[in-house]
């Protein structure tokens, strides 16, 4: 799984992993079992701090998302489970953002609901492609 | 263990006007501190003293629990330094310079020297003088980490890198850390720089420490509110607000920066002012940096 991380972000570099893999497990791109990539590679990969990547680690494991094996590595625990309603919290947030731009832009509820519409077919027509 | 100890030091270049006026923290061993402050905040001054080149007027500070100006061979041995002006003799090759760092100490890592030789693309026959900016630096650094220090002093080590070469030494950096662990105290003044390897941020500010604190607890405690200039709007009154470590004229609105959740700021401001909640945020490491050490 590909992360992505700014340093110039609105939440700290930590955070934005936990983010991420938390929603890549709510989208089932990562399964129970699946091995994610060392601390230490993922710091070398990330360009870093070592403790940054092993503190989001370690937060998601004591949230109950990640196990880790000893001498084995750091897995996608069985019982993995990503509360929906956080999820939507955050699907709230970017709708705010969405809207805002709207409204900036002399546009309405309605305009940025079909927006949000053809986006949404024209998802449906790549992943057709796939 | 506590690897520097920094305590109470005042250090002034002209009577009066000190440069560190009572600076005091401790790194402890592991950490990775970026010491941070505007231009002439005592930056470079702090890593001169811990280094042993000059001394403070008054109280002290401790190195591995060594004073530099007593035992400065013994702190030399485990700790590498790359100055922010390094001077190197101009006619003198890659080559001569590395050969002469490795015969000063015991644990050279020739391999280590070899990797970083060629990851940074350099020619050891080229002089200094053949050298940019870039290029000399790279070489200062290879120089301050091939004998595995346990402690890394790094003053500026970004100034006058170009991006992808700031990238380069960040990797190394972090492979240094993934390795061996190493302790790092770096002045920078490239925040994205910071917020990728520092765990702990230390703000110099009229010779006196600012802010000492956890990077993602200053990045999540802290936020900035910007109320829109008011009757009841002043400087004055924004930081007589609880939880305001500053605030500042920015034209049409006064900043703040406050601890708390930004929800709960924003109503702690909207009642001790009588104002609308104004937008309160939290916000990455350089507009903190602005928002406190800025005019």
């Amino acid at each position: 799984m590909d992360l992505f991380i700014n340093p110039a972000g609105e939440l700290p570099i930590y955070r934005q992993i936990m983010r991420q893999i938390t929603s890549a497990i709510a989208g089932n791109h990562l399964r129970p079992g699946d091995k994610l990539t060392s601390h230490r590679d993922l710091a070398e990969r990330l360009v870093i701090a070592p403790l940054t990547v092993k503190k989001a680690y370690d937060e998601l494991e004591r949230q109950g998302l990640l196990e880790t094996l000893r001498g084995k590595g750091t897995f996608i625990s069985a019982k993995a489970v990503v509360k929906r309603s956080a999820e939507r919290e955050r699907l709230k947030e970017a709708a705010r953002t969405l809207l805002h731009q709207a409204y900036l832009s002399g546009l309405d509820l309605d305009d940025a609901l079909s927006a949000v519409e053809q986006a949404a077919r024209e998802i449906a027509r790549t992943k057709d492609k796939d | 263990m506590q690897i520097l100890q920094i305590n109470n030091v005042v250090r002034a270049y002209r009577r009066g006007v000190p440069v560190l006026d009572g600076t005091s923290f401790a790194v402890e061993k592991g950490e990775v501190v970026g010491l941070l402050g505007r231009n002439g905040a005592g930056k470079t001054t702090l890593l001169r003293i811990l280094m042993g080149m000059i001394k403070p007027q008054s109280g002290a500070v401790r190195v591995f629990g060594m004073d530099p100006q007593l035992q400065p061979v013994e702190i030399k041995r485990r700790t590498g330094f790359v100055a922010e002006d390094q001077v190197y003799p101009p006619l003198c090759r890659a080559s001569e310079l590395l050969l002469f760092h490795r015969s000063l100490y015991a644990g050279w890592d020739n391999a280590m020297e070899d990797e970083l030789v060629s990851r940074f693309g350099l020619r050891r026959d080229a002089r200094i003088s053949e050298m940019s900016k870039g290029e000399a630096r790279q070489v200062a650094l290879i120089c301050a980490v091939c004998h595995k220090p346990e402690l890394l002093i790094l003053d500026e080590p970004a100034g006058g890198l170009d991006p992808a070469a700031r990238r380069e030494f960040l990797e190394t950096s972090i492979q240094l850390l993934n390795r061996a662990g190493t302790t790092i105290l770096f002045s920078s003044h490239h925040m994205a720089d910071v917020e990728r390897i520092a765990s702990r941020v230390v703000l110099l500010d009229k010779g006196k420490v600012c802010i000492d604190s956890d990077l993602d607890q200053l990045r999540e405690t802290l936020c900035i509110a910007v109320v829109p200039l008011g009757d009841t709007v002043t400087v004055a009154a924004l930081e007589a607000v609880l939880g305001c470590v500053r605030a500042r004229n920015n034209g049409h609105s006064v900043h703040g920066v406050f601890h708390g959740d930004p929800d709960e700021v924003a109503a702690r401001i909207a009642g001790a002012l009588r104002v609308d909640p104004p937008p309160c945020q939290n916000v990455p490491l350089e507009e903190l940096f602005i928002e406190i050490v800025g005019r």
